[in-house]
């Protein structure tokens, strides 16, 4: 039986342990790969450019992902009121959705929103340019990040929201509780781990989205996942140290996101 | 003087009547069941009387007030449901106190009222649990004592006991019973368990295809079923139609009648044998099955096609009857019961 297992060790040593052993070993080298330095740490977190890009991720994550949730638990709690036959329909969308990102979903939002978009150009026909936004800014990076968080959110919420017993609205409004008081002493303590672990997910989720970022703005934002790309692919030349450090720095934040995470989901659970 | 009091109440649900024309009466203080196979609308009208439901004709009256069209909220009704729905980010304490809260009273006044609650259904030193932490049993406590520290006027049961096992179930109702009384509480319980509601209730209200069957005490339900639905529900009872009697030789059948009833521990079972002593007897058999109940041993006897199911007491001596032994049966002729065809 110990043998099934050895393609899969193989498998995660040579292209998860290794490559990540790599990574930490050479955030510490100087360029060109020699000696011991913090020194690719410290241009990371000091110097403005790539601070500025780690900021940058951080805010459209945390932005993106709040935004996203807030829509989720509306749109999950929504489709527990359907019948079965449109839940299920529902939840198979956002599963398609979920995986629809990267350079197909930049590519569809340029054809609907860009300069010459589709909704663009109508609305400007109908005179509703006010519903019409610039996709190459950090408005319409936003959009893109919230349209690929929401039906992730809602796969990851629904379960939470779909264990809400209907006994217990019946059994709080025959104890002379109204709605808003069943979903704040009951229903949204429930569902609140639900939230708080989705939120650590989609946080993750939007702070290392590289292809939809790259493809919708090239390197025209500065955003950490494209600044890893930049100095590992080489603008004039490949910094792999600073990249390394700067990949080990974004684990490092995905690390904390995880772990207040787990410190909320103790607190949201309170014991049960 | 009733104190709840239904008048006919109708609901209709997508075209189909599922309670039609109920009326009952229930007096202050007395323990009804409504008992009934799933589907013949004792849970709807719970609900109903609850405000969970709407009815769609008809009144309900608790107390002398009209509450048909009061929210649940403001009908002063306690229930407790099959799946407890306790809610699961409470302790049980809080879980107890949530209506008084509700109510906007102080901590000071719920604390005395829920230890109150606590003492009443034996849970004491155990109130910082949350409901994952408790068992079926005292997970069901704590919603009687969540239903009861409001003190409402009535107390609607939902099947509480329909996800215990056999024992737990059978300790609990004794409770609810005994926490009924203490209480002098008006309390309507359903449930589709014979032996449940033979035991618990004060009043049975049978029900069948969204009407009332029949409204008896448990002795009376037992022992004289009016209806085929009833005895056939209620019990093991024997029901035979006249025209399955014909040509079968037996002494004593009734000579007024269609549907006939009768208990299968109320019939005599005699091996040929033994039965010099017998004079009178009603029909001779053949055991075509023994089946031991544990107390009772149940026997399915063959009369001339007909099969009649006789129950008794295990006791010394009974294991001489045995598949494929001749017997006589008794049937005494007060055990005939006239019950009406069910549709």
């Amino acid at each position: 039986m110990l043998l099934l297992l050895v393609p899969f060790c193989v498998w995660v040593i040579a292209f998860l342990i290794l490559p990540a052993v790599g990574m930490l070993i050479s955030s510490f080298q100087n360029e060109g790969g020699q000696g011991f330095t913090l020194g690719q740490y410290s241009k990371a977190l000091t110097h403005p450019l790539y601070k500025t890009a780690i900021l940058n991720s951080v805010m459209l994550s945390l932005v993106s992902s709040v935004i996203a949730i807030v829509i989720a638990v509306i749109g999950a709690y929504s489709f527990t009121t359907f019948s079965s036959k449109v839940r299920d329909r529902m939840l198979n969308i956002s599963n398609v959705m979920t995986n629809f990102a990267g350079i197909p979903l930049a590519f569809a939002f340029m054809v609907l929103y860009g300069t010459n978009g589709m909704f663009t150009l109508l609305f400007k026909k109908l005179g509703l340019s006010f519903l019409t936004f610039d996709l190459y800014s950090w408005t319409g990076l936003g959009m893109v990040y919230i349209y690929f968080q929401i039906p992730l959110a809602i796969l990851l919420i629904y379960p939470a929201m779909y264990a809400i017993k209907t006994e217990w609205k019946e059994a709080s409004s025959l104890l002379g509780a109204n709605s808003f008081q069943f979903w704040f002493r009951i229903g949204v303590p429930v569902i609140l781990p639900g939230i708080v672990g989705t939120f650590s997910v989609l946080f993750a989720n939007a702070m290392g989205a590289y292809a939809t970022a790259y493809a919708l703005v090239l390197r025209n934002f500065n955003l950490l996942p494209i600044q890893i790309g930049g100095l590992v692919s080489g603008d004039v030349f490949p910094r792999i140290e600073l990249g390394s450090a700067m990949a080990i720095i974004l684990f490092v934040i995905l690390m904390i996101a995880m772990l207040i995470n787990e410190k909320m989901l103790k607190l949201a659970r309170k014991g049960y | 003087m009733s104190f709840v009091h239904i008048q006919n109440v109708t609901k209709v649900y997508n075209k189909n009547k599922v309670l039609d024309q109920v009326s009952l009466s229930i007096s202050e203080g007395e323990f009804i069941t409504l008992l009934g196979p799933s589907g013949c609308g004792k849970s709807t009208l719970l609900r109903a009387i609850s405000g969970l439901n709407d009815i769609t004709e008809g009144s309900i009256t608790v107390g002398g007030k009209d509450i048909t069209n009061l929210p649940p909220k403001k009908r002063n009704v306690g229930m407790v449901f099959q799946s407890y729905a306790l809610f699961p980010n409470m302790t049980a304490f809080d879980n107890i106190a949530f209506g008084l809260k509700m109510d906007g009273l102080s901590k000071k006044e719920i604390e005395p009222m829920v230890n109150e609650m606590l003492d009443i259904i034996d849970l004491k030193g155990k109130e910082n649990r949350y409901p994952s932490q408790l068992s079926g049993g005292q997970q069901q406590r704590v919603a009687l004592a969540r239903a009861l520290v409001k003190k409402p006027t009535v107390l609607l049961l939902d099947e509480p006991l329909s996800a215990l096992d056999a024992k737990i179930r059978r300790s609990l109702r004794t409770q609810i019973r005994l926490i009924q009384k203490r209480l002098n509480m008006t309390t309507i319980f359903v449930t589709h368990d014979q032996e449940e509601a033979l035991t618990i209730s004060d009043r049975i209200f049978v029900m069948n295809h969204g009407t009332v069957e029949q409204v008896g005490t448990p002795l009376e339900i037992y022992t004289s079923p009016k209806t085929e639905y009833v005895a056939k529900f209620i019990g093991n009872y024997n029901v035979w139609s006249r025209d399955q009697l014909k040509g079968i030789p037996m002494n004593g059948v009734p000579s007024q009648g269609e549907m006939f009833a009768v208990r299968p521990e109320a019939i005599q079972l005699v091996s040929t044998e033994q039965a010099g002593h017998i004079g009178e007897y009603t029909a001779d058999g053949t055991i075509t099955m023994a089946t031991i109940l544990g107390n009772v041993m149940r026997f399915d006897v063959d009369v001339a096609g007909l099969n009649i199911r006789v129950d008794m007491l295990n006791e010394h001596g009974i294991g001489r009857l045995n598949t494929g032994s001749r017997v006589k049966l008794v049937i005494p002729s007060i055990e005939w019961k006239n019950i009406q065809k069910s549709d």
